[in-house]
Order: structure tokens, then C-alpha cells, then sequence
């Protein structure tokens, strides 16, 4: 366990060091606070975008989820693999007492960290933002479904993490990894939109998946297919990509 | 005496027909082991499988009778290397770089890690970043990482590369030191035969992947005057074979 801990902590300490990390929660916050301003002037012609206090951190979600949030991943996702491996950085750890298994899985383990904060990071934000502008529609549920929104959205964006990561072993430019990462992104989601029928085997289409969990009627067996088919990817790519990253000769 | 590095019938080809073939060797608790070969003899493939890094076509190698392929963590416990180049990251100091390797063992503490940028003359580059270090600086700080730990084995690949004179001298007597007052074990390769003749007291031929002949530097010196006869004794001797 300390070799573990150690790569995680080393991990998660690369990622802070690096600037990228906190230039990506900066954008991500500053997504919020554009996304307040257009609100606001959309109001000023009458158009009562957020009524409540909890829509605007609900479509916050609803616009990171699907576009900004995956895309950083992705991008954090390509930096730990393909970056290390093109940089030569990645035999540093690969040379301490630790195994490759325990290596991927400490890497794993920072990507979801980063996604993690992210999420916390943008939710605050945006409620602290709605409560400000309407502090008297807040409710004790209404906290909780935006919690619970942010929290169970973690689960679709490892997915994809873990696609790219899989990606990340088997092409060796990193530059190759995050464009193919981004292609497959935008074909799965226009699959996803056109052929709705087959929509539930993208994984793109289970972005928005919060919003079985704060539906007014809760589908249990929708939201347990669905996450078992999410599970179920999660595995396959976990799977195939530590496969990868085990053979990799440096 | 304790094995501390066995390697048995290592074969490992590239797709260009390069690389080891039917390495056998044993290295003892104490040697400070030359590793000499020309460029594209089969030195780092034989260092990157020891460390891991690389997976042989056939063979085993084990460090402290701990096997590489099935025991990973706790062959490498004891171990510290430069492999090819030493590297670090860019964006982290000195100091920081080995902050974060220090977290895999144990007992490191913050005078462990000046100790050994002191012992190596980077102290006063401490708090640099590394992107900005010269070749030599880095080659320093890449051996203050391999030595961090206080390993029993330390696995170093041309560790003399872009050091100036100064930097040779004190890397040498470091290895000396070490070798001599705790007794650490030492694997280097190097191209450079006088660097070899003068820091190392048992020597092993590699050419064109196969393991010429191994013995100690007394032996060699007495039959051959110099290394360098040596080993041009032995090529030749493998060449007409």
C-alpha cells in the first residue's frame, strides 16, 4: 500500500505543479461566471433564465458534463500516459519499488481526483452564484439533487477517462491520442443524438444521467442499467489499457 | 558471498537482430562490476530487463533472489539506477524531484536529501527547476536519486555521460566510498574503458549481445597490462570463433 500511496500523492502533487491543472479550474470557473452574466442579461429583456436558485448550478452541469469537463480529462488523461511515456518521465516511476499495476491504478486514481475536484469545485461555485442571486427559492432537497447530480456525473466522465487512457497505451503521440480522443468524443455523441434507439450503448449519452436521479419519479432499473453498462465499459477499458501499459517496453 | 544480481539465459531480440543473447552472470554483494561493450552491444537491454523496463524473450533475471518478472517490488527495494539518461521532471526542483522519489521508501527525511545533493554538488542548485539544469547537472541530480535511498544495489548507465572532469573525479570517488564503507553494489556500463579500468574491480565484455568473459581487474591488468588489450583480446578471440 505505501508504494500506492506514494505514486498517488506523487501523482496528484505532478498534476498541481504543472500549470495546466489550475489554468483548467480557472476556465472551468470562469465558465460559471460567463454563464451567470449571459443569464443576467438575458433577464434584463425578461427572460427568467434561473428562477430558482438551484437551475443554475443544474445547467451549469448540464453544459460541462457534455462538453468542458470531458474534454480536461481527456486532456489530464493524455498528459499522465502519453506525455510521461513521450517525455521520458514515465521510467522514473517505472523504476521505483512499485508495481506497473499499482502504477496505473495511482494514476487512475489522480485522474479521478483531478475530475473530482473539478466537479466540487464548479458546484460551490455556481450554487454559491445561484444562492446569491436568489437566495429565497433554496431548499434542503434542492441542495441535495445538486449534490447528488454532481457527484453520480463523476461515474460517465471516468469512462471516457479511462477510453483515452487505453488510447494513451496503444498510440504513442500524445498529440494523436487527445485529437482521436476528441473525434471519437463528438461521433459517439452525434451517434448517440441520431440513432436514439441505440443511444444507450454510447457512452456519451450517459452524460446526462443525473437527471435520472433527480426525476421526480426515480427509475431505479434505468439508472441500474445504466450503470451497470457503464461499469461494464469501465472494466473492459480499465482492463485493456493496464494490458497495454504492462506489455509497453521503454 | 550473497548473490545479489543473477541473470539466467537472457535473450532478448530486437527486430533488427540486436540485443542479448544468452546472458549468464552473477554479480556478488560488494563487486563494483564494469559492464563494457561499443554502442549497440546490449548494455541498456540488459539494464532495462534488470530494472524492469523491458521484457526478455527468455531468461530471468533476479536481484537480492528476488525475481524481476514475478517479485518486482521487492527486487527493487533495494535497488537505485540510471537507466540511459537520467531524467527528472522539468517542472519540479531539485529538491522536489527527489521529494517525490523519497516517498517510496522509507526513513527518508529532508537531511537525507541535502546529504545527498551535497555529496553529488547540486546543494546549491536545490531549489531550481530542472528544466533549467545542464547535461551534467542533471546526469548529478540523476545520481542523487539513484543513491537516495541508500540502496544495496545501484544499477548506473554511463553514468559518466556529460560530466565535466571534476564531476568524473568526484563521481568515482563517491563510487569507491560507497563501495567501500557500505559496502554497495554496483552495475555499470560504459563504453569508456578507461573509466571502467579505473572505477571498477570486476569486468564483463559485452559484444554483439553475448557475454565475452568475466574477471577481476587484478587478473586482467596482470595478463594484459591494460583493459584495453583485454578487451581487444577478447573480441578477436570471439571474432575468429
Amino acid at each position: 500500500m505505501q508504494g500506492f500511496r506514494a505514486a498517488l500523492t506523487n501523482e496528484i502533487e505532478k498534476m498541481y505543479k504543472k500549470s495546466k491543472m489550475t489554468v483548467i479550474l480557472i476556465i472551468s470557473v470562469a465558465v460559471i461566471a460567463i454563464g451567470k452574466f449571459a443569464s443576467m442579461g438575458m433577464s434584463s429583456f425578461g427572460v427568467g433564465v434561473f428562477n430558482k436558485s438551484t437551475a443554475f448550478p443544474m445547467s451549469v452541469l448540464l453544459v460541462l458534463a457534455n462538453t468542458l469537463l470531458p474534454l480536461f480529462t481527456a486532456l489530464i488523461a493524455t498528459d499522465l500516459f502519453s506525455g510521461e511515456f513521450s517525455h521520458n518521465t514515465m521510467k522514473i516511476s517505472m523504476t521505483r519499488p512499485i508495481s506497473r499495476f499499482k502504477l496505473f491504478s495511482a494514476k487512475m486514481g489522480a485522474i479521478t481526483f483531478f475530475a473530482f475536484a473539478n466537479l466540487m469545485s464548479v458546484m460551490l461555485l455556481s450554487i454559491i452564484v445561484g444562492l446569491i442571486c436568489n437566495f429565497s427559492s433554496i431548499t434542503f432537497t434542492g441542495i441535495i439533487r445538486i449534490v447528488v447530480s454532481y457527484l453520480v456525473t463523476l461515474i460517465p466522465i471516468m469512462v471516457i477517462a479511462l477510453v483515452v487512457v487505453f488510447l494513451s497505451n496503444i498510440i504513442k503521440s500524445s498529440t494523436a491520442v487527445f485529437f482521436l480522443s476528441v473525434m471519437l468524443y463528438i461521433i459517439s455523441y452525434f451517434m448517440g443524438t441520431f440513432f436514439s434507439q441505440y443511444s444507450s450503448i454510447f457512452i456519451t449519452s450517459m452524460l446526462g444521467w443525473h437527471t435520472h436521479w433527480i426525476a421526480n419519479e426515480i427509475l431505479f432499473a434505468k439508472i441500474i442499467r445504466e450503470f451497470l453498462i457503464m461499469l461494464g465499459y469501465g472494466i473492459i477499458f480499465f482492463t485493456a489499457g493496464y494490458y497495454f501499459f504492462d506489455k509497453r517496453d521503454l | 558471498m550473497e548473490k545479489v544480481i543473477e541473470i539466467i539465459e537472457l535473450n532478448k531480440t530486437y527486430k533488427n537482430g540486436r540485443g542479448v543473447k544468452d546472458l549468464d552472470l552473477e554479480i556478488y554483494k560488494g563487486d563494483v562490476f564494469g559492464f563494457l561493450g561499443p554502442n549497440g552491444s546490449g548494455k541498456t537491454t540488459a539494464m532495462k530487463i534488470m530494472t524492469g523496463l523491458m521484457k526478455a524473450d527468455s531468461g530471468e533475471v533476479k536481484l537480492f533472489g528476488h525475481s524481476i518478472a514475478s517479485e518486482y517490488e521487492k527486487a527493487m527495494q533495494r535497488v537505485g539506477c540510471i537507466i540511459e539518461t537520467a531524467e527528472s521532471y522539468p517542472y519540479l526542483t531539485a529538491y522536489e524531484n527527489l521529494k517525490l522519489f523519497s516517498r517510496y521508501y522509507k526513513n527518508i527525511d529532508d537531511s537525507r536529501i541535502n546529504e545527498v545533493l551535497e555529496l553529488t554538488g547540486i546543494i546549491k542548485f536545490k531549489n531550481e527547476k530542472a528544466k533549467n539544469f545542464s547535461l551534467g547537472m542533471k546526469q548529478r541530480l540523476g545520481i542523487s536519486a539513484a543513491i537516495l535511498s541508500k540502496p544495496d544495489l545501484i544499477i548506473l548507465d554511463e553514468p559518466l555521460n556529460g560530466l565535466d572532469v571534476e564531476g568524473m573525479i568526484e563521481i568515482r570517488k563517491l563510487i569507491k566510498k560507497l563501495a567501500e564503507t557500505e559496502q554497495t553494489t554496483f552495475f555499470i556500463s560504459s563504453h569508456l574503458i578507461h573509466d571502467v579500468e579505473l572505477t571498477c574491480n570486476r569486468i564483463g565484455i559485452i559484444y554483439e549481445g553475448r557475454l565475452l568473459n568475466v574477471d577481476y581487474i587484478q587478473n586482467i591488468q596482470a595478463n594484459y597490462a591494460s583493459l584495453e588489450n583485454y578487451f581487444i583480446s577478447e573480441v578477436d578471440k570471439n571474432a575468429r570463433l
